[in-house]
């Protein structure tokens, strides 16, 4: 083993890279990222905390803005603070803090903070290599530009549900299924990252900043796969299948029930079948009595094979509903059969795997007196190692840490600004 | 000389932003070819590595060749876009020769990029270790299913794999039946993202420190970071994800089932996918309302029906209580509307409603993308004027768009051994000659024979 996700004191990658982060459900991952990756991401909360502190699930579903697990998960090594930017005092502080900035990561209505004099030119007047990334449902022009939206309506309008749902042979009248997690605001925010990483490395050689339009909906459309590659090559529109691959052609299916009760997904089941591994397969299948007449020597020959698809799926649901799920999938990928279990959460916690790279983190929460194991990161990185430095921030906690003692504003400064409400 | 000093001595141009970054792409089918495709749209020169006996997946994929256009590994549309704005080599590296060349290579380059099962690199003498020799500040990625380390590092995955491993599948569907999951390799779009993400990251870690690093990224972790709250969920509070009224399919919580959590984000109703008029395979329209506001004002927007009117609608927790019901009402409505013109209506009352669109409807029909000049025309020798995706973002100090076509297989060989490494013609034919640059079973294409051509001509 080369590296871990623990274990030593190497700053982040993104050390030295300070983020104002003003933004909810649309970018907060953003921040997460590159938080997570050592960069010192502020979060700027409104007094009383963000509308994501009001998103469940609830820490043992006791609905409260400082347990949300939802929020939790989204603001890892953040600090926080709050500002009412709506108020002179409150708007007079973020200029300061913006001029202490790298970046500045806001998702606010298209054309909302110039109005309110905090704009990209205003704010890198004094501070010309600063970044501003703005993330948006549909950037910051066009007719569809002042449309609200959510995950859901994003998922549809960016085509992931035209392409997901079920065979019409499983449910009759299936509508397009919006895959679950959030992802609209994951892939955006990806994408958001990549935009920022292309401005900091330019900035790095030039001292420039820059602005960052940044869409949602053009983040979506671009994230189905093959879906555009095909109608543009052949003007055919792919139909929703259970499990596997939206497509123009009725695909042998992929997704097998075993008989533990679980579902086990073998890509396309005509992927990486020739002669030779059908050989191996069928060997199996038959320590089973489960090969049905796939040994037969008819299937040494490729276009034999090929034309098989169908039967070959046949075969492998009667073999599959004949074994527990484990013992499929990992029996499988040890014959380098690159089929995939559909675990659940009990499945993923302690996967040994998963464990031997460090990937359940634990992390506390002193206030709860209590730690919780996170998810990890996606990479290790072998010299400068991705980590949760803290839990999310509670609302307003590091207003005197970083108004008072990085700003410098006096201990009566705070107490005006409390008074007006700006913080 | 190299082009990082290049870039510190201020000769950097400022085009894009990764002008002057050199990548070597050993990636192939869709995940890894993604993420260098991103770096390529940032600027940096891209060169993607192949050999023509062991061709990649996506140029092969006879789905996406258009009528008229012969066949072959130039001629795929899927490909096209995958690959934009790289240059193409074609070296075996298996042989020693090859093997010198690309290491040659590598020593002038900044970034390697590969997503092969895991250690294979290694195997080849092009593992992190051998390379950070040749090139101390080298950053090397590699995007393997399972990492290249851990147990069961030698695991396979494809995109649909990796999602049902990561929990991503088990999210998506409608409840009592088996997941529908994600219609594509969602995995290898993400996947491809996260590998562009960790190049980016580790260079900006390079311009910190001086230092390169070796980044191994999971495609399957990589899954299991997107299931948003359904993680901390369970090793929090333990919750069962086999479970009664779960997955909700497009709503937020299933009629019935607790009213708990939602991992897309705030618990809502109406919340679902409605049809609407032609009744076509996607005709179909989503509205959502994230508030007692937004319900009245829906409310307004469908001409105030009587049913709707009905107190127990009036709060979140009746509208969750009666959904199938209130859908159903909804639904009577959205039916007699065509989906784009429902959306401009809804969202002009301020009720959040978007149609759902086909590859069709985005490439033809979605007047914001085509505001925002999403598909731009490139000329590509076998597919002509062909549409490439471009950037959701846009930097306003920066071009970036589609940088170019991608490369036909092999297509920059000869400029990239003879023009950038120095190679003499002599040693170029040699290299075709031995089945270096080129198998020597397989025809060779109009544009190799020209390249050897013209080094013939000019040895003579």
């Amino acid at each position: 083993m080369t590296s871990t996700n623990s274990g030593n004191d190497l700053p982040g990658p993104l050390a030295g890279v300070r983020v104002l982060e003003l933004t909810g459900e649309h970018a907060q991952f953003c921040g997460k990222l590159m938080a997570d990756l050592g960069a010192d991401v502020i979060k700027i909360e409104p007094p009383g905390g963000q509308e994501t502190r009001n998103v469940g699930p609830y820490l043992n579903d006791k609905e409260h803005p400082e347990r949300s697990l939802y929020f939790w998960h989204y603001n890892t090594s953040k600090r926080g603070v709050t500002l009412d930017i709506t108020l002179p005092e409150g708007q007079e502080v973020f200029k300061k803090l913006a001029a202490t900035a790298t970046l500045v990561l806001e998702s606010f209505p298209a054309g909302y903070l110039p109005s309110i004099g905090l704009g990209y030119e205003a704010l890198s007047e004094n501070n010309p290599g600063l970044i501003m990334c703005s993330v948006t449902p549909f950037g910051q022009d066009g007719p569809w530009r002042d449309y609200k939206t959510t995950d859901l309506l994003h998922l549809a309008a960016g085509g992931q549900m035209a392409s997901s749902g079920y065979d019409v042979e499983d449910i009759p009248d299936a509508p397009p299924i919006a895959p679950g997690g959030g992802n609209a605001w994951h892939i955006v925010s990806h994408y958001a990252y990549i935009g920022i990483m292309g401005a900091l490395y330019h900035r790095d050689f030039t001292g420039e900043g820059q602005y960052i339009d940044v869409s949602a909906h053009e983040a979506c459309s671009l994230t189905t796969e093959g879906a555009i590659a095909i109608y543009l090559s052949t003007g055919d529109v792919v139909r929703r299948h259970t499990g596997r691959h939206a497509s123009v052609d009725m695909s042998p299916g992929i997704q097998h029930a075993t008989n533990d009760g679980g579902f086990i997904n073998t890509t396309r089941s005509g992927s990486n079948l020739t002669p030779a591994r059908i050989k191996i397969l069928a060997s199996w299948m038959d320590e089973h009595g489960l090969a049905q007449d796939l040994l037969d020597e008819k299937y040494q020959d490729l276009k034999v094979v090929e034309e098989a698809g169908l039967h070959f799926a046949d075969v492998l649901k009667n073999f599959f509903a004949n074994m527990p799920l484990v013992e499929a999938y990992e029996g499988g990928q040890e014959l380098n059969f690159p089929w995939g279990a559909v675990r659940t959460m009990e499945e993923i916690m302690g996967d040994p795997h998963l464990q031997d790279r460090e990937f359940f983190v634990p992390v506390e929460h002193p206030e709860l007196g209590q730690e919780f194991t996170y998810p990890g990161g996606a990479a290790i990185y072998n010299a400068s190692p991705w980590r949760i430095s803290r839990r999310a921030p509670l609302i307003g906690e590091h207003n005197q840490e970083i108004l008072g003692g990085e700003l410098g504003i006096s201990k009566t400064g705070l107490e005006a600004l409390q008074k007006t409400g700006a913080i | 000389m190299t082009m990082q000093a290049d870039n510190l001595n201020g000769k950097r141009r400022k085009d894009k932003p990764l002008e002057g970054v050199r990548v070597v792409d050993f990636t192939w089918v869709r995940a890894g070819p993604w993420a260098a495709r991103w770096l390529a749209t940032l600027g940096a020169e891209v060169i993607k590595v192949e050999w023509p006996e062991n061709m990649d997946m996506l140029r092969q994929n006879r789905f996406t060749v258009p009528p008229g256009v012969e066949p072959g590994p130039n001629s795929t549309g899927q490909f096209a876009d995958t690959n934009a704005g790289k240059l193409g080599l074609s070296i075996n590296v298996r042989h020693p020769k090859g093997l010198d060349a690309i290491k040659s290579l590598i020593s002038v380059s900044d970034v390697v990029i590969e997503n092969f099962s895991s250690r294979i690199m290694s195997r080849w003498g092009l593992g992190y270790e051998e390379l950070k020799n040749l090139r101390p500040d080298i950053v090397y990625v590699s995007m393997a299913g399972f990492g290249q380390t851990g147990r069961q590092h030698y695991f396979g995955t494809m995109g649909p794999a990796a999602q049902a491993l990561s929990g991503l599948t088990h999210l998506s569907g409608l409840p009592g039946e088996q997941p529908a999951g994600w219609g594509w390799s969602y995995l290898d779009d993400t996947g491809g993202m996260y590998g562009a993400m960790c190049a980016l990251t580790a260079l900006k870690h390079r311009n910190n420190t001086g230092q390169g690093q070796h980044v191994d990224l999971s495609q399957m972790i990589t899954g299991i970071t997107l299931t948003g709250s359904a993680f901390l969920d369970k090793s929090v509070n333990g919750r069962e994800s086999r479970r009664e009224g779960y997955p909700p399919g497009n709503r937020t919580v299933w009629p019935g089932a607790p009213v708990l959590n939602n991992y897309r984000g705030p618990i809502a109703a109406p919340h679902n996918a409605y049809r609407t008029l032609g009744g076509g395979y996607n005709d179909w329209c989503v509205i959502a309302c994230l508030s007692d506001d937004e319900w009245t004002t829906l409310v307004g927007v469908l001409g105030s029906p009587d049913w709707a009117k009905d107190a127990k609608f009036s709060a979140l927790e009746g509208r969750l209580a009666n959904q199938d019901e209130m859908d159903k009402g909804i639904e009577e409505w959205t039916s007699t509307l065509a989906k784009y013109s429902l959306a401009d209506v809804c969202q002009a009352a301020g009720v959040r409603a978007m149609p759902v669109q086909s590859s069709e409807d985005r490439v033809e029909n979605d007047p914001q993308l085509r505001h925002r000049g999403m598909f731009t025309k490139v000329n590509h020798a076998m597919l002509g004027d062909w549409k490439f995706q471009g950037a959701p973002f846009r930097l306003d100090g920066n071009k970036v768009a589609v940088k170019g076509p991608p490369p036909m297989i092999g297509e920059h060989t000869s400029s990239i051994m003879g023009d950038l490494l120095g190679m003499s013609n002599a040693e170029l034919l040699e290299g075709y000659d031995e089945g270096v640059f080129w198998p020597e079973t397989t025809p060779k294409f109009p544009y190799v024979e020209q390249a050897i051509e013209e080094a013939k001509n000019d040895v003579n």
